[in-house]
């Protein structure tokens, strides 16, 4: 059995930890949404079974996971215990496992549901600017081009155009108009450096809801113009000074909230990562960056791309844009991590390169965690690739071999930030710096006219004052 | 400091060789040009095309001047002799361009791909409704859209203009782009551009404007760009590029920011932005089969105004509203406001209204949107202003930021200071306004870069 973090607030069955001893009982209303008749297990069955056996599921789903082999088309992302192979799962406290499954439940329905794809595709496209371009990087393809006339060519999707300058958006627009059908008034979300949170107040500000935005003490000093940003578009920010008081412990706190007034608050998870149906749902409101990718390819190329080269902080920008092509398995994926002073300094978040397996946030996946299995404080110059965890589904497409993961340190992301700013002409945020840091040593090794698109995750203009200390303008 | 105001005593010039195109000799004016007398006479109708978009009417097609340089008594070309051939060059390439097939695919595509654009036509509803409680009217009320520039790279309508005319620059085979810039947008936009099209870049920004906008200098300088400070603010950065451009012109191309300057830079800049005006007609007939009833925009010098406008002048039912910076009041002294209490003369090469003293010396502006802050407006705005064609309205600091929190709070847009004043005009438009006016305002730039002067105002009380 894998070891298990015990910095995760969440424990199979059992909360015997003091912090939990303020939770009620379960609620006994039934929300005013009503679900058509689910054609998957209730969710009192779900817990049980999670909770009796979790030995004998995983080998069972590991077993299958052997049996489809190399093949994608014949995995379960997720099976309907929220599993991704081993990875992922419930690791929640009682308390929410109904909103869980209350979740679950109002996601299927809404993915068939015409109405809301309609109001949702009518925001993405005049409120969030959607489809975001697909750009030939005419001068960076120039760049690894090989003294012979030979290179890849290099595709930029450009996320950073979004409204609020980031991929968040897509997931926090859809979510909010998710809460909305449920009769939530009040959303609460945690952030690191203020991209969530400024995406969250944004849609809460959009639509008209209550919006409290979990930050880390110290998060919040060296974030102070996206504090400001998140009050200035009406959210509460609530600091959080326990534990580092950063991020992970934000993560805590608002989870904690969540526990408490799940009734009237959805909560909206920022990435990839946390309990089924999250990291489902956060993947496939993010899906129509791949969506639109395998579009735009044919219409420019008509064909798919060969490379698709995203940054993994939690996971989101790189699953929206992977999603799409895992079946196509002639697609290369290939995730960068954070890799900060460098692998062996300690001071990094390259969690699938250095990591282990445990529970984090209610899912399982790998994580930085030393040998007591407390979270280790993970380091990234870049803020929102500054989580000691990632996303289950990067895990199993690690270990399927799906996906490549590689890293690059924080020096090599601020060249790569200086150098496409100056070949482009687009600042791109940190986080996406260490994506297009990986080209330095992808491209030489790519065959001639080899397509390969990057996730343009954000925009660069949070970072300049970060960049303009380390690098010599 | 004051401005050229040069005056240039009518000669002809000799023949300047240049491509193939038709080699015009141009004779430089004064005040009295007989050219416009003209055109301004002349009033073309064209038939209504087929298809079922409406194209604008060209019945009003002396409101878009004369294709010369004047729009009524306005614009011109007050400019030193050695600015004269540069001109004309630059001019002959514009024209060439407007028709070149292959100049106008690649702008569309880097538009498309680079830029981001088409920006959407946004249905504000949460601020419709916000206006409809506050009239307490029985109907729908007016219903408000933005025109959402501020999606656009570098967060503002400038990078339109900003590279078609680092294209042209690259085809005059020039390898140096000069610019100057105020809050920094036009700066962002240019540097980014001649990134993008190799080509170097420096950048001339007032002092004071460098300390309030600082994180789009840091921008300009990660773009490659050399960012040069004047003593002063835009319109002594904008001086200084000038005199920059002249002292260089073999290599150098001056890219302006907006519509002001000798012709063709007004026509220009005003060609390459009113691609905002040409996208709005055709979403405003997809969303509800009309066009828009009134239009509304921020005034610093004019280019997002006459952007939106530009393709809706000859429509008379569609109202054209300016909004300039009132900045501490009108008779504080302290403001942007040329149109409201501006005279005219000649600053920066063209005729046009401007704020001076008896004397005819230059004012200094004032506005929190630093953007806005020019002594001077474009010749065309004037004209549009003296034809009765649009009106002119101010709004102050203080009503620029209230609108700012107010959209962030309503929409989760935070708009940039400048754009503001366009949405702080709405509190006393809309109630004047039917049920069901259509009303789109340019929502030229988000506030990112204002987020420091906010601050430092401080947040009133009523908004936590």
């Amino acid at each position: 059995m894998a070891t298990t973090g015990t910095a995760s607030t969440f424990r199979p069955s059992i909360p015997a930890s003091s912090r939990l001893t303020h939770l009620r009982s379960p609620p006994s209303k039934v929300p005013n949404f009503t679900p058509p008749p689910p054609s998957r297990s209730r969710s009192f069955s779900v817990s049980c079974t999670i909770a009796k056996d979790p030995t004998f599921l995983m080998a069972e789903a590991e077993e299958k996971t052997k049996a489809a082999g190399s093949d994608p088309t014949l995995w379960k992302r997720p099976d309907s215990f929220g599993r991704f192979g081993k990875f992922g799962g419930k690791y929640v406290p009682e308390t929410l496992m109904h909103a869980l499954s209350e979740l679950e439940t109002a996601f299927y329905s809404l993915a068939t549901d015409d109405d809301f794809q309609r109001e949702l595709a009518g925001i993405l496209k005049d409120y969030v600017g959607r489809e975001s371009p697909l750009y030939f990087a005419e001068r960076l393809t120039e760049h690894y081009r090989g003294e012979n006339g030979q290179g890849p060519l290099i595709y930029l999707k450009r996320e950073d155009l979004n409204h609020t300058g980031a991929h968040k958006i897509n997931n926090a627009v859809a979510q909010a108009l998710l809460a909305k059908r449920l009769g939530k008034k009040r959303i609460i979300a945690e952030t690191g450096a203020g991209q969530h949170g400024v995406a969250t107040a944004t849609v809460c500000a959009r639509f008209g809801l209550e919006c409290i935005i979990y930050m880390g003490a110290q998060d919040m000093e060296r974030q102070a113009l996206n504090v400001f940003r998140m009050r200035l578009l009406g959210a509460e920010v609530r600091g959080v000074h326990s534990g580092t008081a950063t991020l992970k412990d934000a993560t805590s706190e608002a989870i904690r909230d969540w526990v408490t007034n799940v009734e009237t608050t959805h909560y909206i998870l920022g990435s990839v990562a946390g309990p089924h149906p999250y990291p489902m749902m956060v993947r496939d409101f993010h899906a129509v960056i791949g969506k639109e990718t395998r579009r735009q390819a044919m219409e420019k190329w008509g064909g798919k791309p060969d490379v698709l080269v995203a940054c993994v902080g939690g996971g989101s920008n790189a699953m929206g844009l992977f999603h799409e092509f895992v079946d196509d398995a002639e697609v290369r994926m290939i995730g960068v991590e954070a890799a900060g002073f460098g692998l062996d300094s300690g001071k990094h978040a390259a969690t699938l390169t250095k990591g282990d397996v445990g529970v984090l946030h209610g899912a399982m996946s790998y994580l930085l965690q030393d040998d007591d299995g407390q979270i280790i404080e993970p380091h990234s110059i870049s803020a929102g690739l500054d989580y000691p965890g990632v996303g289950p589904e990067h895990s199993f497409l690690k270990d399927m071999g799906r996906a490549e993961y590689y890293s690059v340190t924080d020096e090599e992301a601020l060249e790569a930030f200086k150098r496409v700013s100056r070949l482009e002409g687009i600042i791109p945020a940190l986080e996406t710096s260490h994506a297009l840091a990986h080209l330095e040593k992808l491209c030489p090794t790519l065959p001639d006219g080899a397509r390969v698109v990057l996730n343009f995750s954000g925009r660069g203009d949070k970072d300049v004052q970060t960049a303009i200390k380390y690098l010599e303008v | 400091m004051s401005s050229t105001k040069i005056q240039v005593r009518g000669q002809p010039l000799p023949m300047v060789l240049t491509r193939n195109h038709r080699m015009i000799n141009s004779v430089v004016c004064g005040v009295q040009n007989k050219r416009h007398h003209y055109v301004s006479n002349v009033l073309r109708t064209i038939d209504p095309p087929l298809g079922s978009v409406p194209t604008r009417t060209d019945d009003s097609q002396f409101l878009r001047g004369d294709g010369n340089g004047r729009f009524g008594r306005f614009g011109g070309k007050f400019v030193p002799e050695t600015l004269i051939s540069p001109l004309k060059y630059l001019e002959d390439e514009f024209n060439f361009v407007l028709s070149d097939h292959e100049f106008q695919e690649e702008l569309t595509t880097a538009l498309r791909d680079y830029v981001g654009r088409e920006t959407p036509l946004y249905f504000a509803g949460r601020l419709t409704e916000h206006y409809k409680n506050i009239s307490q009217t029985t109907g729908g009320g007016p219903e408000i859209y933005l025109k959402r520039e501020d999606l656009s790279h570098c967060g503002s309508h400038k990078i339109n203009n900003a590279l078609a005319q680092a294209m042209i620059a690259r085809r005059l085979g020039c390898s140096r782009v000069v610019a100057a810039t105020g809050a920094g947008q036009h700066g962002v936009a240019t540097a980014a551009a001649c990134a993008k099209l190799s080509l170097e870049c420096t950048v001339f920004m007032g002092s004071t404007d460098i300390e309030k906008q600082s994180s789009n200098v840091l921008s300009m300088k990660l773009l490659g760009a050399q960012v040069k400070s004047v003593e002063g603010t835009f319109k002594d950065a904008s001086s200084e590029a000038i005199r920059n451009w002249v002292g260089n012109l073999e290599t150098t191309y001056y890219l302006s920011g907006t519509v002001v300057g000798p012709h063709p830079s007004p026509l220009m800049v005003r060609e390459f932005q009113s691609v905002i005006g040409k996208e709005t007609r055709r979403q405003a007939n997809q969303l509800w089969g009309g066009k828009p009833d009134v239009l509304v925009a921020c005034i610093g010098s004019g280019s997002n105004a006459l952007g939106l406008f530009h393709e809706f002048v000859g429509d008379e039912d569609v109202r054209l509203v300016g909004v300039e910076a009132a900045g501490l009041g009108l008779d504080s002294g302290k403001h942007s406001a040329t149109l409201a209490v501006g005279d005219v003369g000649v600053y920066h090469g063209s005729m046009s209204y401007l704020l001076q003293d008896d004397q005819g010396q230059i004012l200094e502006p004032h506005s929190v949107g630093v953007g806005l802050e020019y002594p001077g407006v474009g010749p065309e705005i004037s004209f549009l202003k003296e034809t009765g064609r649009a009106e002119f309205y101010t709004a102050t600091d203080q009503e620029a930021i209230q609108a700012c929190m107010l959209l962030s709070r309503l929409e989760g847009i935070i708009p940039a200071l400048e754009a503001s004043h366009a949405l702080a005009f709405l509190d006393k438009l809309v109630p004047t306004l039917r049920d069901g006016t259509k009303v789109v305002v340019n929502c030229s730039g988000r506030g990112d870069k204002d987020l420091d002067i906010l601050i430092q105002r401080g947040m009133p009380s009523s908004l936590r």
